[in-house]
């Protein structure tokens, strides 16, 4: 396998690449598109070009839910759990106080949900992983459309 | 009209060339604000090794400049990321030059109010005792405290806002890698946690910026709600409101817009953005701290004309104070530069130009400081019961911290765009109406068409 990296001054050049690619039956997963800003290609129609943000479906959103709902379960565990570990003497009074409680629980409710959706934002995206060479090119960053295609070797030539 | 067209190249050497050519304002600017950094840092010496003795605080004040000022800046700190959030959810696209400018005020604004309650502890090294969790000190952690709450609401809101800051910043982190060489390309690199710009994370990064704005909004809501607490679940004359939490967030909004406001004035003139940063923001903004404004007075009369009807002792000795004693020369000035200046020049189009938005803006923060000290000081010098009242005045330690929190602002911010882009250079360049590079532009555009589109 080896990654050839073609590079574009406009949209409309990568478009009608991506478009040949396609014609010429170069899978979807084996092509990246990279650029300075997003493209949007799912509105021109290029499923080569749209499969970069379509191949795998997005669970930002749920896990920012699952996040805020564990933040708020540990917050109800931190508030109940060291109140009642303190040992004050009260005269028989409640310690737990739920709508004084609540407050921070809403934070730390948010607080999961942020963390959670970063961590799944960076998963996702496959952030951390070392830009090689072989994987990307500076033109990106002077506006330029690069699109790398992954291909057997037999398979570059044409 | 700009004659100018905008390339990729352009606006990238445009938007970056603070970062590589800071220029003699920002020199100017670092030194000044250093130098009253300096000033505050000696202050804040000669503090520990005395004692909170050398502030003006004493029975029954306790509290004073530093809780003003801790106020305030958590005030100006909603300039950003409540302000960004709003607009990106709400597709405002005459955002995308203001955000990052907006969401860098907050991270400092959070950091410079949360460092008071820790100076104002006496023995600021043991700061971490506020901390709770099951305590092995014998200590109890009383969650049912405002000032509890508060701890976790700055802190959610601070990380929230270092984040929301941060997410949007990654491209240009790229960018800034791919352009610089040595070590800061190293340091760009590691900060850009291999972007390499591929669709499926430019997805990636607008779900989750989109995420993020939702969650913050009602969590910058929830901070100023709760340092309103701080005050209003006591039992003081003119603090036991039920009002106290939209007022201290409308005040928050107020402030933080005039703030931002202010410094994107600053940026523009210093670096010479003027293509990016363009009256059509200033008129927009302008307009939004104009509504800020008029809610603001709307909720000062509404508070001060109920605690003059009901007429209690306790609470119209601290009114008269403020209206007619001595805390009313500030009150009127606070009214005069909160809204009787302010509200004609935003109201009136011809003067609501750049200028005009700059000494309103200004106005209105001096306004908001002045009002947090009110909000403060006379309740706590006239306390319930009559013998127990005192009064105030700061020493020069306490101004000197003061003004040192101004400058440590200035000065962040100044070290922020000498690092960073002060504007998202992608989301400036996503936002350009035709999408095509070389052809006309944002700048191309008059404010009239801009903000039609």
């Amino acid at each position: 396998m080896e990654t050839q990296l073609l590079v574009f001054d406009t949209r409309e050049e990568a478009v009608a690449a991506l478009r040949e690619l396609e014609r010429d039956g170069v899978d979807a997963s084996a092509i990246t598109v990279m650029s300075s800003e997003p493209l949007h290609l799912e509105h021109d129609g290029s499923t080569a070009g749209a499969a970069g943000a379509s191949r795998a479906k997005s669970r930002i959103s749920g896990y920012g839910i699952a996040g805020g709902v564990i933040g708020a379960t540990l917050a109800i565990l931190l508030t109940v759990l060291t109140s009642k570990s303190v040992g004050i003497i009260t005269g028989g009074m409640p310690i737990v106080s739920p709508w004084a409680f609540g407050i921070i629980v809403f934070e730390m409710c948010a607080l999961g949900a942020i963390l959670v959706t970063l961590g799944r934002m960076i998963y996702e995206s496959g952030l951390l992983t070392r830009t090689t060479a072989e994987s990307y090119d500076d033109a990106v960053s002077d506006g330029k459309i690069v699109v790398a295609v992954c291909l057997a070797e037999e398979g570059l030539g044409d | 009209m700009s004659e100018s067209r905008l390339t990729d190249s352009k606006i990238n050497s445009d938007l970056l060339a603070p970062v590589n050519k800071p220029g003699r304002g920002w020199y100017a600017t670092v030194t000044v604000s250093a130098l009253v950094v300096a000033a505050a840092l000696g202050a804040l010496v000669y503090q520990f090794s005395n004692g909170l003795g050398v502030w003006g605080i004493n029975r029954p004040v306790f509290w004073a400049l530093d809780i003003t000022n801790f106020v305030f800046w958590i005030g100006i700190s909603h300039a950003g990321t409540l302000i960004s959030a709003i607009l990106r959810v709400t597709g405002a696209e005459w955002r995308r030059p203001v955000t990052r400018c907006a969401e860098a005020i907050t991270v400092f604004a959070l950091m410079i109010g949360a460092l008071f309650p820790i100076i104002h502890l006496g023995k600021p090294q043991l700061f971490y005792w506020m901390v709770p969790y099951p305590s092995e000190r014998g200590l109890w952690p009383n969650f049912r405290s405002p000032l509890m709450w508060d701890f976790f609401a700055i802190n959610t809101y601070l990380l929230g806002s270092i984040i929301y800051l941060y997410l949007p910043l990654i491209p240009d982190l790229a960018l800034l890698r791919d352009k610089s060489s040595g070590l800061f390309r190293r340091l760009y690199g590691a900060l850009s946690l291999g972007w390499r710009g591929t669709q499926l994370q430019w997805d990636r990064l607008e779900r989750a910026v989109r995420v993020m704005a939702v969650i913050i909004i009602p969590v910058a809501v929830s901070v100023h709600t709760i340092v309103s607490w701080d005050f209003a679940m006591t039992i003081r004359p003119m603090w036991h409101s039920t009002m106290f939490g939209p007022y201290f967030v409308a005040g928050a909004i107020f402030s933080g817009i005039a703030a931002l406001i202010l410094a994107m004035a600053v940026i523009r003139r210093v670096f010479r953005l003027e293509a990016y940063l363009r009256p059509v923001h200033f008129n927009n903004l302008g307009l939004l701290l104009l509504t800020m404004s008029l809610i603001w007075f709307y909720f000062t009369f509404s508070e001060y004309l109920t605690s003059w009807y009901g007429n209690a002792p306790e609470e119209m000795s601290v009114f008269r104070s403020k209206i007619s004693g001595p805390y009313a020369s500030m009150f009127w000035a606070s009214v005069i530069c909160c809204f009787v200046i302010p509200a004609p020049i935003l109201a009136i189009k011809r003067l609501r130009t750049i200028k005009g938005c700059m000494i309103a803006s200004a106005l209105v923060v001096i306004g908001m400081w002045l009002e947090r000290f009110l909000i403060i000081v006379p309740t706590l010098v006239q306390p319930r019961l009559t013998f127990n009242w005192g009064a105030y005045r700061p020493t020069w330690v306490e101004i000197t911290l003061t003004a040192g929190t101004f400058g440590y602002f200035v000065l962040l911010y100044a070290l922020f765009t000498r690092l960073f882009p002060i504007i998202a250079v992608w989301e400036y360049k996503e936002g350009l109406p035709l999408g095509e590079h070389g052809e006309p532009t944002v700048v191309d555009l008059t404010d009239a068409e801009l903000e039609r589109a």
